[in-house]
């Protein structure tokens, strides 16, 4: 499931990242550039990757980790966001009409498809038209079909496109970010594109195109003259595949990998051998601890709260994640990357006195016994349940950690009767939309994991979505922050992010713009030195 | 021997059909859902219904498998359920690596095993027998990814003789040196892991062998023990070497797709551990069937050669 959150969101990653320049980025070699640091035109760069092969390299169908990277530097999104602020690509605005039903979407002039062909308002069209058609299986087609109706899209130009919402939506700026065109006159007689062979080379309008992918080893790229952004600067870019994270971590130090995600637990050993610098930034992620309201006991808002106050949230994120420079103590369920995140919500700071009170108040049995499912494989998740369990400990509560197989957590979670646990530890990136959360807290649907039922909290979650002023629109996202916060239907754990290892004969990651999931928003600004 | 040969391979098909109903069923009764692997939250329950229908997992287990065997018996393996590539295409692409890796490691482990087994025991309990039995000790009681991970750390990162993952250089044509270049690491993780395993039994073997009447005999006449050695114990001790064979087949199986996994070796190890952790059931169970088809021939050629190399098998049948 953590997976599947992941994967699910990702694609958003609307807003950039606030805390790209925090403090931590300053890891990131700062100092002045000597003369033999100058940016470089030419040299190869070559990511390391844990997460397996690509699935298919559409963008109609990449969730996965490995596709959604290798895809950041084949295609090119019509827009992204960088701290909140829209930042275009392929297209140069995208307007709103008064009524707030129609939005005008205008392509940048000259666009190239990586084949050479022109990229116009017709490839917009077309790729709307095949995520919208059932048939096609794509994941999107769900955020652009409002009340049962899909989004209609027309061509006005070659470079302009009407979008016409059956209803209004202030979610669909934030959701139409995650829309990367695929080309018409490549895809336009596949009768299955998730199928298709032509997503074997595919052909993008990103900074590298496709060049070579041999199964299990590596997926090649080389430079695109003619992207919007300007030429690269780097000749190619690869995609090194290796499952097992330590022998990856070998291959950076021998340089056969340049830049690899890590590991909290191995910066300081990489950082010892002098070759990288670390690029450290929030990954939009959640880490948090649900209960399950199925299990009657678990119905007390009293025993929920008296839970909270018996964890001391600093030390849970310092176990987890060995140092609070890789994980910060969450306060509200929403990411700081995401729009109208508040930290107003009430922060239950530890206090095993009143969580004792609460717990006596909560009516709970003498010797409550309870139990915390979490990821087996999860080395972070067993750190945090081990610490929970010795807290609950401290006010009488007796916790038996159920460690279990991620597809037999998912099943289980996905359960709507689901009783086999009262506590359960996951993650998800569900990106900068607000919207996109409400599968995971309303009543009725699929993913609400604590099983929290209450049609007021819904009401605002649907007036959340159509509310198009924005004050007001973040007040009701306030509101529905403060509802979990008070009723601690979710117990959020700690805001994490990613660190990158990078190789010090390359540069400019900051201009890259690190990001989570996919690492960098635009490979064509990193450079050899 | 042909009759035989006919006869051993058609006991074959009822045996694969048991092992593909058995599998089949573990793979669906384990806990997960393959649609979750790909879906997200965002979906609408109706889509994901359609995808569960497009991918043949709203039908009753019963029709699932017929018609997943009768598509297999014509040849068709199926759709990945992640990767939307033909299960037939993705495992051609991926077993020439491990048949590779398997081949040139058995090859090794036979090539040493055989003097040092034969050495360590000609050399019951002198320092030489000592030695080679720590090496052996080390060998079983060491995980193989642990090795592995040793041997890229000394020869890939301090001494930089070999590289320390995949197939071939990014972006060079194929070229045999540069894969034997890569493969060298991983088949001597893989070969330490089955060597130490052969020594033993040679050893033990060379000291039954030693302790036998003819030897004592051959002693009296006065022939020498280096002679006795290579002309008459060596040949009675490859024998069981050829049982030990089929036996290891399946160690040596699971210990390649290990060996992939540290290795970055693009075979079908590392391809089995990803359809498994996604539940890719087309993909999962050509694995497994033709994991059990390498095992169950690899035991076949073993009792081939045994009854081609000893004519006593061959005149009890």
């Amino acid at each position: 499931m953590r997976k599947l959150l992941l994967s699910a969101v990702v694609v958003s990653l609307a807003l950039g990242l606030a805390g790209c320049d925090d403090a931590k980025n300053k890891e990131t070699s700062n100092a002045p550039a000597a003369k033999s640091d100058a940016p470089k035109e030419g040299g190869s760069l070559i990511i390391g990757i844990t997460s397996g092969d690509p699935l298919a390299v559409n963008p109609l169908y990449a969730s996965d980790r490995t596709t959604l990277t290798i895809m950041q530097a084949l295609y090119a999104p019509l827009y992204s966001f960088n701290n909140g602020k829209i930042e275009w690509g392929l297209a140069e605005s995208l307007t709103p009409s008064a009524d707030n039903l129609s939005y005008t979407l205008t392509l940048k002039p000259n666009l190239k498809w990586q084949d050479g062909q022109p990229l116009t308002a017709d490839d917009v069209v077309f790729t709307f038209n095949k995520l919208l058609d059932a048939k096609q299986h794509s994941f999107f087609r769900s955020m652009f079909t409002y009340g049962g109706k899909p989004v209609e899209v027309s061509k006005v130009d070659d470079r302009t496109v009407k979008f016409t919402l059956p209803q209004v939506s202030a979610a669909f700026t934030g959701t139409l970010v995650q829309i990367y065109p695929i080309p018409q006159h490549v895809f336009a007689n596949e009768g299955d594109l998730e199928k298709s062979t032509k997503n074997d080379a595919p052909v993008g309008s990103g900074p590298f195109k496709f060049k070579e992918y041999r199964a299990g080893q590596y997926f090649a790229l080389t430079r695109f003259d003619d992207y919007w952004n300007g030429k690269a600067k780097l000749d190619s870019v690869t995609y090194r595949f290796a499952k097992d994270s330590n022998s990856a971590n070998l291959a950076l130090q021998n340089g056969e990998i340049n830049l690899k995600m890590v590991d909290p637990q191995d910066v300081n050993r990489l950082k010892n051998t002098g070759k990288f610098d670390f690029v450290v930034y929030p990954e939009g992620r959640l880490a948090y601890m649900t209960f399950n309201q199925n299990v009657p006991v678990m119905k007390s808002k009293e025993l929920r709260q008296a839970i909270a106050y018996a964890i001391n949230k600093d030390e849970l994120t310092q176990t987890a994640f060995t140092s609070l420079d890789y994980a910060k103590p969450a306060t509200s369920f929403l990411t700081p990357d995401t729009l109208y995140q508040t930290d107003d919500v009430e922060q239950y700071k530890f206090d095993q006195q009143k969580a004792k009170d609460l717990l006596k108040a909560s009516g709970a049995p003498e010797n409550l016994k309870l139990h915390l499912a979490y990821v087996n494989t999860n080395k972070t998740q067993e750190s945090m349940a081990l610490y929970i369990q010795q807290a609950l400990k401290g006010i009488g509560v007796n916790v038996e950690l159920m460690p279990l197989d991620s597809n037999a957590m998912s099943q289980r979670s996905l359960d709507m009767n689901n009783t086999a646990w009262e506590l359960n530890l996951g993650g998800y990136i569900m990106g900068s939309e607000p919207d996109g959360y409400k599968s995971l807290f309303m009543s009725n649907e699929a993913y609400n994991y604590a099983h929290y039922k209450n049609p007021q909290f819904d009401a605002l979650w649907d007036k959340g979505a159509v509310e198009t002023d924005t004050a007001k629109r973040a007040d009701i996202y306030k509101q529905i922050q403060q509802t979990v916060a008070n009723d601690m239907t979710y117990y959020p754990i700690a805001y994490t992010n990613a660190t990158v290892a990078v190789d010090k004969r390359f540069g400019g990651t900051q201009e890259a713009e690190p990001k989570p999931v996919y690492l960098f928003q635009d490979l064509s600004k990193i450079y050899q030195k | 021997m042909n009759t035989l040969l006919t006869r051993r391979l058609l006991q074959l098909l009822p045996m694969l059909f048991f092992i593909s109903l058995v599998a089949f069923l573990l793979v669906k009764l384990a806990p997960g859902d393959p649609v979750a692997a790909y879906i997200t939250p965002r979906m609408a329950p109706e889509d994901i219904e359609r995808i569960r229908q497009s991918m043949g997992l709203d039908k009753p287990l019963v029709t699932q498998y017929v018609l997943w065997l009768k598509n297999v018996l014509q040849g068709d393996l199926g759709y990945s359920l992640i990767y939307h590539r033909p299960v037939l295409e993705m495992i051609g692409e991926r077993i020439p690596a491990t048949l590779g890796l398997m081949g040139a490691s058995l090859l090794m482990a036979i090539v040493l095993a055989i003097p040092l087994g034969l050495l360590a025991g000609a050399f019951k309990h002198r320092w030489l027998d000592h030695v080679l039995n720590l090496f052996a000790y080390i060998g079983i009681s060491v995980p193989i990814f642990w090795f592995g991970i040793l041997l890229i750390t000394v020869f890939a990162v301090q001494l930089n003789w070999f590289p320390s993952m995949g197939m071939r250089t990014i972006g060079m044509d194929d070229n045999w040196l540069d894969v034997l270049r890569h493969g060298v690491l991983p088949c001597i993780a893989l070969t330490f892991y089955n060597l130490s395993s052969y020594v033993r039994y040679i050893r033990s073997n060379t000291i039954s062998q030693l302790s036998a009447d003819y030897v004592q005999t051959q002693l009296a006449y006065g022939a020498t023990r280096s002679s006795i050695l290579f002309h008459h114990v060596l040949k009675n001790v490859l024998l069981p070497v050829i049982t030990l064979f089929g036996l290891s087949f399946g160690e040596l199986v699971v210990g390649a797709y290990v060996t992939e996994s540290v290795f970055s070796w693009p075979g079908m190890g590392l391809l089995g551990i990803q359809s498994i952790t996604s539940l890719d059931y087309p993909l999962i169970m050509a694995i497994i069937m033709l994991s059990s088809m390498m095992l169950i021939l690899g035991n076949l050629v073993a009792d081939l050669l045994y009854r081609f190399a000893d004519p006593r098998i061959r005149t009890l049948r």
